[in-house]
């Protein structure tokens, strides 16, 4: 059956009358405030958060705020320092380890598997970014941290944990995005290396990687954002003492998890500190996406 | 000499490549596989259709299901309209400027919301200050916000596959534009635009941090919109952290995986499906 | 039937709100939750059309609203104090909640004073051989914020002095058990109810955690969970405290929710 059969009719083969050239405008207008909800609804997020969260602003002050190197909201000290340094701890290492694999399995789908092999790491892959992070957290609690335990002593709550959950978490992100940069690199250039005698390893290291560069970068880039605003599956192992990173089989903890913490007992300006916490991750997630769009302008710029 | 070494090294770099590859294989197994073991023994009927009580919420977790599908299905209500016009507008009304650029922009921030914000935003708009308080309403409307960019994409995507020449006949028919929209363009994409939002609903399923803010933790059959509830999602959280019913916990994991795992294939069927037909 | 209902009717009025007369309305302290919780559910199904509502915000105020009327049972996990004696309100105990200190079975350390256990979970004491213990750096696990058990080991072993900071927090009974099960270094605290032999509970000041020393009073880290009434309860609000207070409830519910029951004689553990 084709559509277009249907629209064949001899009363709509006639000129466009004027009230449809005025369904067809209203119909537009109507499409562009769709559109537009992508807008409205950042737009909403940054006044309803930052509206419950602007009075720790001006309470407790940008400076003791961003500054404080303590988190005791019992004690009115609302210092993020301690859970900025968690989350950038926790995330450049799930970065670390989750980065090199995740390219490694784009390179290995899109230039080494055989189609065979290929066809089940692939929805492995896809498989992987929709496990609930709810469920890598308990799989890190159960299976994960008693390992860990085993290796740094203590309790196996702490970075190591987290950085291992959340590299695998990490991975479907980096490496879809990688393939799909590798994928562009036009055919020609991976032929031209070949038939100097390069070697698939020399071609992948010398040629293809350094092709696919910048959206392998936006790649890491939109990975670190996923990986810095996980809150589940961090929540359940970091081990959630607000202090400074003293090691990796230590507890910490992180902007996301101390606001799943604290919300159930946080009032007054606890509360809005939470908001503030929450304020601050949609900033950062925020210029991740503005790096992002700024390097692929400089990219096509330089074509 | 140099020719062993060069061959030795390619060896060994493809051996890391196969490593890397099969390691998420590996992973995506051991998860699953740990999930299916220790929940298997736990689901039935009796685990699926009743109330937990007691407790340490023993039986069943029916209306932690009821919750998660009903959240996810008004979501998806809510989303699909808005997503789908707006993709739309963006494939083929739309002239590249800065409005689109805004545009764009946007619904890539929106897309790398951190979830937990997601879920303090659902808090104060929607439960606090529109007063529906904790309920399947607030977390479907904080859960369509999440869903929005990754079923505009996808629509998007979807429409621009759809080949010109089929408009061409449209138009050369005497189509209006809305016509070759609604009548030629939406229906060759649909399956593809049905594959995005399945995918994004199996994400809404997974979610936890939007809907523990939004719905609420409250164990609770939801009937109206404006009634609360608890997501399978949260159930797992509070089991896992309670610790006290371990089973139960297992048998909530592996539901909930089978769950967005039937999200995902039948995403990943539709599109196989489409495809050889086109093919 | 009718002038009970009536009367309540007129109870509720001057109370300042007004509320059915087929509805008890209990609210107060969150470590009380799971038992006026699951008594709820019992209680409805043995009086059909009858509702109970219960929400869990916290002791003080749910001793606030039965003095206001708003609420007919007030749960609390301390005793009345200050101004709040003064209204008349009944007690009736309903449970005793004990909290054990709990190590991993392969620790030496059979029992600490109050004063280490204060001195471990304020990060003051850090290895286990300054409590005769091995050289082993002590794992604290400590509870977050919102928990009851916290609140009340926070009061009565650290007088409301501040935690250390460094110590991992767990938001469950249940994986504070499971960590301490697993690691030799470990040690938490949870509700006495849930103790199991995966885990060792150290005596405390010389006693050991009991039911019979709970209840005789000797074990030092334990408080009484209260409901408080308006008066003598009386008519459907009398039949729930009633309920709370049998067999069903107190064997049953009290003891799955970890607590001691107040009917025990110190002869179940």
């Amino acid at each position: 059956m084709t559509p277009a059969e249907e629209t064949a009719t001899p009363r709509e083969l006639k000129l466009m009358s004027r009230s449809t050239y005025v369904k067809e405008a209203a119909l537009k207008n109507l499409f562009l405030l769709c559109a537009t909800m992508a807008v409205a609804g950042v737009v909403l997020i940054f006044l309803f958060v930052g509206w419950r969260g602007w009075p720790v602003f001006s309470e407790v002050g940008l400076a003791r705020f961003l500054g404080g190197a303590e988190w005791l909201p019992t004690a009115g000290a609302f210092g993020i320092l301690p859970l900025l340094v968690g989350s950038l701890v926790v995330t450049l290492g799930a970065l670390a380890l989750g980065a090199p694999l995740a390219i490694g399995a784009a390179v290995f789908l899109s230039e080494i598997a055989p189609p065979r092999v290929r066809s089940f790491v692939r929805p492995a892959v896809e498989l992987l970014a929709g496990v609930p992070s709810v469920v890598y957290g308990f799989f890190g609690l159960l299976v994960i941290r008693p390992l860990v335990a085993d290796v740094t002593g203590g309790l196996g709550f702490g970075p190591l944990t987290a950085w291992l959950i959340l590299a695998i978490m990490i991975v479907p992100t980096i490496a879809t995005l990688t393939e799909d940069a590798l994928g562009s690199v036009p055919e020609g250039i991976r032929e031209a290396s070949y038939a100097m005698g390069a070697t698939t390893w020399q071609t992948i290291w010398r040629v293809l990687l350094p092709a696919a560069k910048i959206g392998i970068i936006d790649a890491v880039i939109l990975g670190m954002g996923r990986a810095i605003g996980e809150t589940m599956a961090v929540l359940m192992v970091v081990g959630n003492a607000p202090v400074f990173f003293r090691g990796i089989g230590k507890p910490i903890s992180t902007l996301t998890s101390q606001i799943v913490m604290d919300m159930p007992y946080a009032s007054g300006v606890h509360r809005t500190a939470l908001f503030g916490l929450a304020i601050i991750l949609f900033l950062i997630s925020m210029g991740l996406v503005a790096l992002v769009r700024a390097l692929s302008r400089f990219r096509e710029e330089t074509r | 000499m140099k020719r062993d070494a060069k061959n030795l090294t390619n060896a060994a770099a493809l051996a890391v490549f196969w490593l890397a590859g099969l390691t998420t294989v590996v992973v995506l197994g051991a998860v699953i596989g740990y999930v299916l073991v220790n929940g298997v023994g736990e689901i039935g009927l009796e685990f699926i259709f009743t109330n937990p009580h007691g407790v340490n919420a023993e039986g069943g977790i029916w209306p932690t299901i009821v919750a998660t599908l009903y959240v996810t299905g008004l979501a998806m209500l809510i989303v699909t309209p808005v997503a789908v016009l707006a993709a739309v507008y963006l494939a083929e009304y739309a002239v590249q400027g800065r409005l689109v650029r805004t545009i764009r922009f946007a619904a890539d921030t929106l897309a790398s919301v951190p979830s937990i914000v997601m879920g303090l935003f659902g808090l104060a708009l929607f439960v606090e200050s529109m007063g529906f308080g904790f309920s399947v309403i607030s977390g479907a409307l904080a859960l369509s916000f999440l869903m929005l960019p990754i079923v505009m994409r996808t629509t998007e995507e979807a429409i621009r596959a759809v080949p010109k020449y089929i408009r061409w006949g449209s138009y050369g028919l005497g189509a209006s534009k809305w016509q070759t929209v609604s009548r030629v363009v939406l229906p060759a994409a649909a399956s593809r635009i049905i594959t995005g939002i399945i995918l994004s609903a199996g994400r809404a399923v997974g979610e936890t941090a939007v809907v523990i803010f939004t719905m609420g933790t409250m164990i609770n059959l939801p009937v109206l919109p404006t009634d609360p509830g608890r997501s399978m999602t949260v159930h797992l959280y509070q089991l896992a952290m309670e610790g006290i019913n371990m089973p139960a916990a297992f048998g909530t994991a592996l539901l909930l995986m089978a769950m967005v795992l039937a999200f995902n294939l039948s995403a990943r069927w539709l599109l196989r499906r489409n495809r050889r037909m086109q093919g | 039937m009718l002038s009970a209902a009536l009367l309540a009717l007129l109870a509720g009025c001057n109370g300042g709100r007004q509320h059915a007369a087929d509805q008890v309305i209990v609210t107060g302290s969150t470590t009380v939750q799971p038992i006026a919780e699951v008594s709820k559910e019992g209680f409805e199904k043995a009086h059909p059309g009858i509702h109970v509502l219960v929400s869990g915000v916290g002791s003080s105020a749910g001793i606030e609203n039965v003095i206001a009327g708003t609420s007919d049972i007030g749960t609390s996990s301390r005793d009345l104090k200050g101004d709040e004696a003064k209204h008349g309100l009944v007690d009736t105990p309903i449970a005793y909640d004990a909290i054990a200190v709990i190590v991993n079975p392969s620790n030496p350390v059979n029992g600490l004073t109050k004063e280490q256990v204060k001195a471990i979970f304020q990060g003051r004491i850090t290895n286990w051989k300054e409590v005769g213990g091995p050289d082993m750096e002590i794992g604290v696990v400590n509870r977050d914020e919102a928990s009851g058990t916290r609140e009340a080991f926070s009061k009565i072993v650290l007088d409301k002095e501040r935690f250390d900071p460094t110590a991992v927090i767990l938001p469950g009974t249940g994986q504070v058990r499971s960590v301490v099960a697993q690691a030799p270094s470990a040690i938490g605290y949870i509700s006495l109810g849930f103790v199991t032999p995966e885990v060792k509970a150290l005596a405390i000041d010389g006693v050991a955690p009991s039911e019979e020393a709970v209840v005789s009073g000797a074990y030092p880290i334990s408080r009484v969970l209260h409901f408080f009434t308006k008066g003598e309860p009386t008519g459907l609000v009398k039949e729930f405290v009633a309920y709370v207070l049998s067999p069903d409830v107190q064997d049953r519910v009290v003891r799955e929710a970890g607590f001691i029951p107040v009917t025990a004689r110190g002869d179940g553990l």
